[in-house]
């Protein structure tokens, strides 16, 4: 058969790529070995763990708001295996969502792994074997990503004691005890759910910091928040060994600056380390695609080292990212199409789904002191904000960052209840290049947390009212 | 008799008058605030806020009963119970806590709060009744804001049985059978409230249907969850009066047949009118317009030095305009020039599932002479909405079918009050429908619903 578009992979990379393709009317085929399509998101990624994410704040909630809201209840208790099937559920409704848009869009589906045995090339193995080859003008690989080890340590995941994420969101009972290894944001979500559920967790992070890559002073607040809710920080720590016990496992780790290792004993290790770009199986080296440190390398039209075949998603360099995985699935089809695609990276959102949430976009204050941009800072806090104190959701608070010349907003970071929600409308304004005071001057819904957001642009220019 | 004299007069203390006060102040304008009652006007007192907290408490109140028992989530706890008094002191120390902030912004913008009932003498005396006396202010600049009080029926006067918003959120105990007259967002975010907490409520509405200012299919999902709460919804029904025996309320439907509704409260909820009256404002003579102060936009009245903000100017009748206009006379009487000329100010009814709306409907875009195209997005398509349980609503955009201006986006769902800083972001910086499809929203939220109906307005929606 052939194609003038095979895209290889159905996470959100790939099954975006191939339903704008066929909205532009090329004759598009995707090639899945999972059996539901969705890819890394919809079935062990974003859309289960926020689906735990929800129901385990509520158990939480069930058990500590109450009664500062004069509602009297007795304590909850769990049934993981109902929290579980609402996972699994939800999970359900969205990998079948994507199969019928594909069918809508009249996209061919293959299951089976793809291989590229040459350019114009897509060879589809089933699971019993059997193989069929597509010919397609154009390939995109969408594979995205794996679990990764901490560098240098063998880790023999189990996936009962020894877990990756993919682990920690179908574990059959509460840990007592739980060692997260790697304090990113899979660490810290898949962290905070355990620990609402009742689990003691302890995170093990490398770095002197907690989320690396995000701005450094809400990640120092974050982790006052975080131990204050109970889970336990060891930071500056080298992970040098993981092992399973005859009951539950071990992590050896050593300060980083060298000194005695310890050793630590729990029911769960998540191994939270990190993914690695996949590739396995494609025969990229036959077809001659170059790889760098493992992600297929790219140019600024997703091309990569063979004409013909384009690469998007977890795959290629730049954060690993859903949304990100996304746009590109559509700019590439949309310049596979002939028409102009673009990404604009420096406004690309990223969220930690805990509570509070983490929500950012542009950059952090350490980058722009690395890049020598003069800056100005306009900060404030849920505490001065009505609508959360009316939902006692007083922690964290907005920051925007803007050119200390132009008042163009270079980054926006908040730390809240619904922070994810709330950085939207910084996306939108820096996606128009706009000032602080062009934030500051919008009219926000009263009572709204975003409210604070708009204080925050005021005191940009020291011209907050609430504070 | 104590005079004196200052730069800027402001008369009441509610969101636009306190915002135009901590401004002025800390702009160095010499600043007197006038209030009669309590810092924080009906916003932090007795509106936004309270009934916000009230609202949560239910809503979470709500959430505990459904999960008494076995439910999808796996949370099991047993059947709550709620002490009203308990919610309503947590939601006066929240109160407390945002008036005295209040308080505290005024104090540290050097602002001198005078207590005690405003009264021009002429446009450029003040007369203040405090508790020590009256006292006489000559301002250089007064701004008048002194808001808006509940709409009183004749024949259905506050007092006993029948409350305004005011008593309903501070009620000692929950009312077993509540009827609300008024099917606004006002009577509904305290019916869904009350329902929720357990009273038996019914809404009697004289519009053919709920939220009449919003259109069928933006509240149809609020309608669809009423039902779902128990709530009864009698449109086209009017409220006649009291039954002789004062027991029971009675309405008038379409058909003319009377009805006798037996109520333990009735919530009269129809809307409030400006303030103009006690503060000696009818003798200055102001240009008004259907019992509001007429403003330009500079928020100047028809009389020279005197400006008007907030709910005494009219409708919209929302903190957020008035803090935006008290902000922004501030500057003016500071000299900056400045002048009004918001795109969009969002409105959102905090009901179940919320409701928000920013510029045109599409109805309203077509009145308005714009060829228009339309994008719809369902939460059921939307993968943080799944994640929740809760997938009821939309997101829905309009924009100019010429050039793909955005027109307005309006927005029904629990939880999305927040999208409307997005929205409103989106029509004041002059948005296309490509603007908003190509800003990458993050994954999952409900605000790729958004991006989504803006991808759907131009044909090519990804995600239905
Ligand atoms: C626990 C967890 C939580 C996350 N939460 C979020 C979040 O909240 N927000 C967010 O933005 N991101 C989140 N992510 C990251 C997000 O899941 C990824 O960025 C995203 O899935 C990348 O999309 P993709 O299309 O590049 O690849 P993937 O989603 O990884 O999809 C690749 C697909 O290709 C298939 N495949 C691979 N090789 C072959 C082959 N040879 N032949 C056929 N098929 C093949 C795979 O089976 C897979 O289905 C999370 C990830 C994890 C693990
Ligand atoms: C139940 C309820 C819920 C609401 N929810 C929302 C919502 O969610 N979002 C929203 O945007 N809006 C909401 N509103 C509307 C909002 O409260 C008003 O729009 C806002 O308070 C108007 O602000 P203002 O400054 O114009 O007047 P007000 O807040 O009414 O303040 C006026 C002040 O002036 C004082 N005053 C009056 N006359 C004199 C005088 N002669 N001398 C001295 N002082 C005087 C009064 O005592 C009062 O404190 C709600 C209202 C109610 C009743």
């Amino acid at each position: 058969m052939s194609y003038d578009l095979v895209v290889i992979g159905t996470g959100p990379g790939g099954y975006v790529c191939a339903i704008r393709a066929a909205q532009l009317g090329l004759k598009t085929a995707v090639v899945e070995k999972r059996k539901t399509h969705g890819g890394t998101c919809l079935n062990i990624g974003c859309i289960p763990s926020k689906a735990l994410l929800h129901a385990s704040d509520l158990f939480e909630e069930a058990g500590h708001e109450f009664a500062h809201l004069g509602i009297q209840v007795g304590k909850p208790k769990l049934d993981l295996a109902a929290m579980m099937k609402h996972k699994d559920d939800t999970v359900g409704a969205n990998v079948q969502g994507v199969a019928f848009l594909l069918k809508k869009n009249k996209v061919d589906a293959f299951v089976g792994t793809g291989s590229i045995p040459a350019a114009g090339k897509v060879l589809v193995t089933a699971e019993d074997g059997s193989t069929q080859t597509l010919d397609a003008k154009n390939i995109v690989i969408a594979t995205g990503s794996d679990v990764a080890s901490p560098p240098g340590v063998k880790v023999d995941f189990d996936e009962k004691v020894i877990v990756s994420s993919t682990g920690a969101i179908a574990l059959e009972k509460v840990p007592a005890k739980m060692l997260v290894i790697g304090a990113g944001v899979i660490g810290l979500e898949l962290g905070s759910v355990w620990r609402r559920l009742g689990a003691e967790v302890t995170v093990v992070e490398y770095l002197d910091r907690i989320l690396p890559g995000m701005d450094s002073e809400v990640a120092k607040q974050f982790q006052r928040m975080l131990e204050k809710q109970g889970i336990k920080f060891l930071l500056s720590s080298k992970v040098t060994g993981v092992e399973k016990a005859k009951s539950g496992g071990t992590v050896t780790f050593e300060p980083v600056a060298g000194g005695e290792a310890t050793t630590l004993s729990a029911d769960v290790v998540l191994v939270a380390t990190g993914r690695r770009p996949y590739t396995d199986g494609l025969g990229l080296e036959a077809a001659g695609v170059a790889l760098d440190r493992g992600r297929i390398v790219i140019d600024d039209h997703f091309r990569s080292s063979v004409p013909g075949i384009y690469a998007i998603g977890d795959v290629v360099r730049g954060p690993m990212l859903a949304h990100k995985a996304e746009d590109e699935g559509v700019a590439c089809a949309e310049i596979i199409a002939g028409k102009a695609g673009h990404v604009n990276y420096d406004v690309i959102p990223g969220v930690v789904y805990t509570m509070p949430e983490v929500a950012a976009v542009g950059k952090t204050e350490e980058e722009l002191k690395a890049a020598g941009i003069a800056y100005t800072v306009g900060k404030f806090p849920f505490t001065a904000n009505g609508r959360a104190r009316a939902m006692r959701k007083m922690d964290g608070f907005a920051k925007v960052l803007a050119c200390a010349q132009t008042d163009r907003v270079l980054g926006v970071h908040i730390i809240g209840a619904g922070a994810g929600d709330m950085i939207h409308e910084a996306a939108v304004l820096m996606e128009f290049g706009g000032s602080s005071e062009d934030l500051a001057r919008t009219c926000h819904a009263h009572p709204t947390m975003s409210e604070a957001v708009k204080e925050a642009a005021m005191a940009v220019e020291k011209r907050a009212i609430h504070i | 008799m104590a005079e004196r004299n200052c730069r800027l007069l402001v008369i009441g203390g509610g969101p636009g008058g306190y915002v135009a006060a901590i401004r002025a102040g800390r702009l160095g304008l010499d600043t007197i605030l006038v209030e009669a009652e309590t810092l924080g006007g009906t916003c932090l007192n007795i509106g936004c806020i309270p009934s916000k907290a009230l609202i949560h408490a239910a809503e979470e109140f709500e959430a505990a009963k459904h999960r008494a028992g076995k439910n999808p989530l796996g949370i099991t706890a047993s059947a709550p119970s709620i002490d009203l008094a308990a919610t309503v002191a947590w939601k006066d120390g929240i109160v407390d806590r945002l008036t005295g902030g209040v308080a505290g912004l005024l104090r540290k913008g050097k602002v001198t709060v005078i207590r005690g009932r405003a009264t021009f003498r002429d446009g450029r005396t003040v007369e203040i009744a405090t508790a020590d006396g009256v006292e006489i202010v000559r301002p250089e600049n007064t701004i008048i804001a002194t808001g808006s009080v509940p709409v009183e029926l004749p024949f259905l006067p506050f007092g006993g049985k029948v409350i305004s918003s005011t008593q309903a959120l501070s009620l000692a105990e929950v009312p077993r059978r509540l009827v609300v007259v008024g099917g606004g967002y006002i009577g509904l975010e305290l019916g869904t409230a009350y329902a929720k907490l357990g009273s038996d409520v019914t809404v009697v509405e004289a519009a053919g249907k709920i939220l009449p200012q919003y259109d069928a299919e933006l509240t149809r999902p609020v309608a669809a969850r009423l039902a779902q709460l128990g709530v009864k919804v009698m449109a086209e029904t009017k409220a006649k009066g009291l039954s002789a025996d004062g027991e029971c309320l009675v309405v008038t439907r379409a058909d003319g047949s009377e009805e006798v509704l037996a109520a333990d409260r009735i919530l009269v909820t129809v809307g409030r009118r400006p303030r103009i009256e006690g503060a000696g404002i009818e003798k200055l003579g102001l240009t008004t317009e259907r019992g509001a102060i007429r403003i330009d936009e500079r928020c100047r009245t028809s009389m020279h030095g005197i400006f008007a903000i907030g709910d005494v100017t009219s409708e919209p009748m929302l903190a957020h305009r008035a803090m935006a206009q008290g902000e922004m006379v501030a500057d003016i009487v500071a000299g900056e020039s400045r002048v009004w000329d918001k795109v969009a100010i969002p409105a959102v009814c905090f009901t179940d599932p919320e409701l928000v709306s920013v510029g045109l409907a599409p109805e309203e875009a077509k009145a308005a002479g714009h060829e228009t195209i339309t994008g719809l997005f369902p939460f059921q398509a939307n993968g943080r909405a799944m994640t929740t349980g809760r997938d009821d609503g939309f997101v829905r955009v309009t924009a100019r079918a010429s050039d793909h201006l955005v027109l307005g986006i309006q927005a029904v769902g629990p939880g999305i009050s927040e999208l409307s800083a997005s929205f409103g972001l989106a029509l004041e910086m002059g948005a296309r429908l490509e603007d908003i499809a190509h800003t990458i929203h993050a994954h999952p939220t409900r605000g790729e619903a958004l991006q989504e109906a803006a991808l759907k307005a131009l044909g090519h929606a990804l995600h239905i």
